[in-house]
């Protein structure tokens, strides 16, 4: 993809700085296919150290489908397979000796819909602790009371730990499962449409979540609505029919985009 | 804004016009035959309960509250309880569910999670298959085949072991080793009822929405862990239901039964030994049964009604638990 050799220099003045910015996830020659669909084609691209990347096209283009390569949550399905490398920290994610609960631990996942597990609210955030270390009583406490302060949900459920999940409201539930997944302290978080199943006000309280979260995690979001994409992150890529059409910071996408289908896209042309 | 009440107003009555003739008498007959068939049910229900009770009664006059207690059953000297039949009924089935539970959902997760999709029609067309089988053939299958193989392979060996232990001795000691009994009955009970809870079991588990599933994966779990702690407890309501759906069976089913359970009236320890059913008993003596027997089989109807509601109502009350935690 010749757009991602053209990029300007990075400009992160628009958001607050952090040291952020080396790349962490490299895909080289992503390949995708669903049984004979092939779905992604060629897809090379960088994901920068503690920065939000916005994956946006219209649907069928897929920014879904490159976010669950890197997970590889899509080798639940014996029809669908990737070829390519997807490097994270230098490992191929897509080497099959890599374990695969090991690296969905590194590589955390928020889905388009809130997704509580039925049990406690508390249980919700420690069973992904639980599932890989073996922690005492209090420190387990702790890691959940942490987990939930860091996804802005604590004030609004330590009264009620004990208290099935589901009861939450949308909002509250998918706040439960950014917790859940910032609870393992993964290295990235990957975002599947986070908001399109809540209301504007809910959608507001993750997308400043999200904006905190860069502090510490590389952070790539899957997204519909191109305001989200503007406000919360620093890099967006274009997607467009299975190829990377354009990726570049987030500023320059919008004001200035290289490519006339991003260009398109983005002033709603089509899509 | 009057200018849209004016033409709602007069739109309406052309509305009404371009309808076929009133249709109201044609409504009410409509709600009558509804409510009819609603009603029908209940009056049913009712009248079986009440017959039931009204043919029972004198049993229960006669002997009291013993007759739940009593472990007699004796033709000639018209002494009747319901001991063991109540015990064989409740334990016959506990050992289906015993049995049963743990295949069914071993099946439903199968299907559902791990079988290869070529394989997935195949398996359950078999496990629907096994559900139209007659019970006269599972009962003659388990007489005439299984028993004597259960007999051979393992009552015989079992009992030589455990004769003399405490507990297990008595628990799995057959002093007939015929092959038929409790344990026998809840074996074909649990093959029968295998298929009512595995079909509504895979049925819910396959309602369940990927992308829980996948957000359990997404964590890092492995395939039992997603099972065990996210799919069964996120299905948990249904498959109680499901459960006590195949309890209800095991609870009422004769034929069967009847054929494999021994027919004994004898109260006894061992899970090996003969045993009756109250439906077994029913099918059993009422063909020659008058006066009291006739009157004491009518209230061991009666007892299993009772039962088969208290299950119903526990099935209920754990429901609601579940929905509410």
């Amino acid at each position: 993809m010749n757009a991602a050799s053209a990029i300007p220099t990075v400009d992160l003045t628009r958001n607050h700085a952090n040291e952020g910015g080396a790349v962490r996830i490299a895909v080289k020659g992503l390949n995708f296919y669903y049984g004979s669909f092939h779905g992604l084609k060629n897809v090379d691209i960088n994901f920068h150290d503690r920065q939000v990347t916005a994956l946006i096209g219209p649907s069928g283009c897929g920014k879904s489908t490159l976010l669950r390569c890197f997970n590889r949550i899509y080798s639940l399905y014996p029809e669908q397979r990737a070829e390519g490398q997807i490097l994270l920290d230098g490992q191929n994610v897509l080497d099959p000796s890599v374990d695969l609960n090991d690296l969905r631990a590194r590589i955390g996942m928020v889905f388009q819909k809130p997704t509580p597990f039925p049990m406690s609210i508390y249980d919700n955030v420690a069973f992904g602790l639980r599932l890989y270390e073996k922690l005492p009583k209090s420190e387990l406490d702790g890691r959940v009371e942490q987990a939930l302060r860091k996804s802005a949900l604590w004030d609004e459920v330590k009264d009620k730990l004990r208290q099935a999940g589901t009861g939450l409201s949308g909002g509250q539930q998918q706040r439960l499962c950014i917790a859940r997944t910032v609870a393992q302290s993964p290295e990235v978080i990957l975002f599947d449409e986070p908001t399109s199943a809540l209301d504007p006000i809910s959608t507001g309280r993750i997308e400043e979540l999200i904006e905190q979260l860069r502090d510490e995690f590389t952070i790539v979001i899957v997204t519909h609505n191109m305001q989200q994409a503007a406000r919360i992150s620093q890099f967006t890529a274009f997607m467009y029919l299975g190829e990377l059409i354009e990726f570049g910071p987030t500023n320059r996408m919008f004001m200035n985009p290289v490519e006339q289908r991003t260009q398109d896209y983005i002033t709603g042309r089509f899509g | 804004m009057p200018a849209l009440t004016e033409t709602i107003a007069l739109a309406r009555p052309r509305a009404a016009a371009a309808r076929k003739g009133p249709s109201r008498s044609l409504d009410t007959l409509f709600r009558v035959c509804s409510y009819g068939a609603a009603l029908f049910v209940l009056i049913v229900l009712a009248g079986i309960l009440g017959s039931i009770l009204y043919g029972g009664w004198p049993a229960f006059r006669e002997f009291g509250f013993a007759f739940l207690t009593s472990s007699a059953w004796n033709v000639g000297t018209e002494q009747y309880g319901a001991l063991v039949a109540v015990i064989g009924t409740v334990a016959s089935a506990t050992l289906a569910l015993l049995i049963g539970v743990p295949v069914s959902l071993g099946i439903a997760v199968y299907l559902t999670q791990l079988c290869p999709g070529w394989a997935r029609k195949p398996v359950a067309m078999t496990i629907e298959l096994l559900a139209a089988v007659p019970s006269i053939i599972y009962g003659m299958w388990g007489l005439f085949v299984f028993a004597p193989l259960f007999a051979r392979f393992i009552q015989i060996p079992v009992s030589n072991l455990v004769e003399g232990m405490p507990v297990v001795g008595t628990l799995f000691y057959a002093r007939v080793p015929s092959g038929v009994g409790v344990f026998t009955a809840g074996i074909i009970l649990a093959i029968m009822i295998v298929p009512f809870i595995a079909s509504i079991a895979r049925d819910m588990l396959d309602q369940i929405p990927t992308v829980l599933r996948e957000s359990a994966y997404g964590i890092g779990c492995t395939t039992w862990e997603v099972v065990r702690h996210v799919l069964v407890p996120q299905a948990s309501v249904s498959i109680i239901g499901a459960i006590m759906l195949g309890l209800g069976r095991a609870l009422g089913e004769t034929m069967a039964v009847t054929f494999v359970i021994g027919n004994a009236n004898r109260l006894s320890a061992s899970i090996f030994d003969p045993s009756s059913t109250i439906a077994s008993r029913i099918a059993n003596e009422f063909n020659e049964a008058d006066g009291l027997q006739l009157n004491a089989l009518m209230a061991l109807g009666c007892i299993l009604f009772v039962i088969t509601f208290v299950v119903l109502i526990i099935a209920r009350l754990l429901t609601r638990r579940v929905k509410a935690a």
